[in-house]
């Protein structure tokens, strides 16, 4: 039998009674004949603000809020009778699906045989010998499985529609040109699991008749590269690539184009004329690329984990995939949580999962615990901002476009107070307009103007007609802009006037940042009364502002000020005002 | 080259075997720039210098990047548990403690709930 381990961890936010319950554990173990008994203190249980948990190894029990009076209990009925104490049972915990990223972390990416030997390209033998394209399609409509890259369109359609196109030649696509601030769960799939978008790419392959795959990985990720390359030479060597795969008489090639590190590029028709070796912009659709697409001949383009799905329906079964999610939404999807948040990471759950769920019990709520969680922003420029009383709405296409934002590509950043909403919303439209590829007129023009009265905003001299004048760009932008860039540009902008308008206006009215983050707004100056006459600012202070001596005190020098808040900061007796 | 066939697929071994003891570290970019490549040619020198019979083995991201760089550690006897931001200190600690001693190692062991 395996030896007995508890882990423990005190997961309040007071103090740490781990130790105590520790060394109780183990007395009381000792008294009753355990003698190998192991009561490990971990730094990380996936349980938070549940006073302090213990989680017996062998039996996957985790113990919740436990006290010192409970350790006899836990050592006689749990360690020795091996019977759970149902009152101290965890429940409700979130938990992570992994289908995704199931390989990630446990395999080794540079080794084909690792993937193999977990399943791997087991679905694409499935497809050749034992499948038609059309029972393919149609078995990933069954599936349900929609493009993961943040519209949500249905893959089987976009492969049918490619299936259905004529053309002596035809294309797969994989969109790894992944740009979103702060998300990066393209990159940890190929890196971590590079063969599971070969794989997907090859059914992909077969379902719509090509036989020519492009991967289109952005040239900021080197590691990924030389990851998907090395998988692509090793599955070229192994037959699982190139002329009859497995000895069926499909053939497939694979190659990697390195994108120029355009944010616009990630459109699929400016991803097409990247690859085709023009300048990335996009064009007007139709044709779909599933009409015309690469060098006008039928094209599909999925997103990395789109096509990291594909060898699981196949091998578990469209059924078993469709049991996961949503009605409209199935499987699961990736989020890159960051921001201000404890765990930041990536998070794969099941579609439906409440965000408060993912942010707070598998995230471990706020980053500085006193601090309130105000909202989190999903989808990236071309997302929204979602506020806390939200929280409860299931995550799926549908859901977090009623509420403004889109699903996007993955990425969550969570904001709690310290964060000031209008210069968040001008982070994000600032990203779009520096993006913008500038061949349309409503996004260069539009975007720019916007900026300029965010700017103006943010700096105290915005008028009240300024919000009209940003609804009405937006609505220009958003319905004569050619691609998705213009379109969803002004998406944070608009969501977050519609939550928190009062942000706005206390910008324009009261000219005051809430949270102190637009520095035109902001003035620093010394209160006497409170003023110990420490010299701390005066040393602090990094442009020299601050002068005066212990007699008649110190002043700050507004001309001089350059509001980087380190007097605020260090000042010990709260006698710095931030106004 | 070796032309695979459907067959063959189901006869390939992975690198580490069942039963083998191993330690994986978690080597994408989040764990190379916490650290990763330092600790994972640490675990190499110990292990051979100690003559231990323990594959190491670099792997992809959990997932839990605020932990990186992350461990993975199997010996005989012992559960597979994950150690997160694992140092030069904290890998001679696992050696010895873990691996040589078959304990535990307190305060470094990320636990997830995930299924899989």
């Amino acid at each position: 039998m395996e030896k007995p381990i508890i882990f423990i961890k005190d997961t309040s936010l007071t103090g740490d009674s781990s130790r105590e319950i520790q060394t109780q554990l183990l007395k009381v173990a000792r008294e009753k004949g355990i003698e190998d008994l192991q009561v490990i203190r971990v730094a990380d249980l996936g349980i938070y603000d549940k006073g302090v948990a213990l989680k017996i190894c062998s039996l996957d029990i985790i113990y919740v809020n436990v006290k010192l009076s409970d350790a006899e209990k836990i050592i006689q009925t749990t360690i020795k009778e091996g019977t759970p104490i149902e009152d101290l049972l965890l429940e409700n915990q979130a938990m992570q699906t992994r289908i995704v990223l199931r390989n990630c972390g446990i395999v080794d990416p540079e080794s084909i045989d690792d993937y193999i030997s977990r399943s791997g390209y087991a679905s694409v033998g499935k497809c050749l010998f034992d499948m038609t394209p059309e029972t393919v399609i149609e078995e990933m409509k069954k599936s349900g499985l929609r493009g993961r890259g943040g519209a949500g369109f249905p893959t089987w359609m976009k492969w049918n529609l490619a299936r259905g196109s004529f053309g002596d030649e035809k294309y797969v696509i994989c969109n790894a040109d992944e740009g979103d601030p702060g998300a990066y769960m393209d990159r940890s799939v190929l890196e971590g699991d590079p063969h599971s978008v070969i794989e997907g790419m090859i059914i992909a392959g077969y379902a719509i008749g090509a036989s020519k795959g492009f991967a289109y990985i952005r040239a900021e990720y080197p590691l990924a590269i030389e990851r998907v390359q090395k998988a692509i030479d090793q599955a070229y060597e192994k037959g699982l690539l190139g002329k009859d795969i497995l000895g069926s008489k499909f053939s497939f090639d694979l190659e990697i184009r390195l994108g120029a590190g355009a944010f616009v590029c990630g459109e699929e028709t400016a991803l097409i004329a990247s690859i085709e070796g023009k300048r990335g912009t996009p064009k007007p659709r139709p044709p779909y690329p599933s009409d015309r697409g690469l060098w006008d001949k039928p094209t599909i383009i999925n997103n990395v984990e789109t096509l990291a799905n594909i060898a699981v329906i196949f091998q578990k079964g469209a059924e078993w995939f469709a049991t996961i999610g949503t009605d409209k939404s199935k499987g699961t999807k990736v989020f890159a949580v960051t921001g201000k948040v404890k765990n930041s990471g990536l998070v794969e759950i099941a579609m439906g999962t409440p965000l408060r769920d993912i942010v707070f019990q598998i995230s471990g709520g706020c980053f500085v615990p006193e601090n309130k969680m105000i909202a989190v922003q999903t989808g990236g420029p071309s997302g929204g901002v979602i506020p806390e009383k939200n929280f409860d709405t299931p995550v799926s296409y549908e859901h977090l476009i009623e509420l403004g934002s889109i699903m996007g590509s993955g990425g969550m950043i969570v904001m709690d107070e310290d964060d000031c909403l209008v210069d968040i919303s001008k982070f994000y439209l600032k990203f779009c307009v520096d993006e913008s590829c500038g061949k349309c007129a409503p996004c260069r023009i539009g975007g720019y103007q916007m900026l300029a009265i965010l700017e103006k905003i943010t700096a105290g001299k915005g008028t009240l007609e300024d919000i009209t004048s940003i609804k009405r760009i937006a609505q220009g932008m958003q319905k004569a802009s050619l691609c998705a860039l213009g379109q969803t540009a002004p998406n944070p902008v608009m969501s977050t006037l519609r939550y928190f308008e009062s942000e706005y206006l206390d910008h324009i009215e009261k000219k005051k940042c809430r949270a102190g983050k637009c520095t035109k707004l902001l003035k620093f100056t010394i209160v006497p009364e409170k003023c110990k006459k420490c010299r701390l600012c005066v040393t602090n202070c990094p442009v020299n502002a601050i002068s005066g001596d212990r007699e008649k005190g110190y002043t700050i020098d507004q001309e001089k000020c350059i509001k980087c808040g380190r007097c605020f900061d260090v000042c010990k007796f709260e006698a710095i005002a931030r106004a | 080259m070796v032309q695979l066939t459907r067959d063959d697929l189901k006869k390939v071994q992975p690198k580490i075997k069942a039963g083998q003891q191993y330690v994986k570290v978690g080597m994408s970019t989040c764990g190379i720039a916490a650290g990763a490549q330092e600790v994972f040619e640490l675990f190499t020198k110990e292990i051979k210098q100690h003559d231990l019979n323990v594959v190491v083995t670099k792997t992809g991201c959990l997932g839990m990047c605020h932990a990186e760089p992350l461990v993975e550690v199997s010996v005989e006897g012992l559960p597979s548990v994950i150690y997160g931001r694992v140092n030069g200190e904290v890998a001679h600690r696992i050696i010895e403690e873990h691996v040589c001693g078959k304990r535990l190692v307190n305060d470094h062991i990320f636990d997830l709930p995930i299924r899989r």
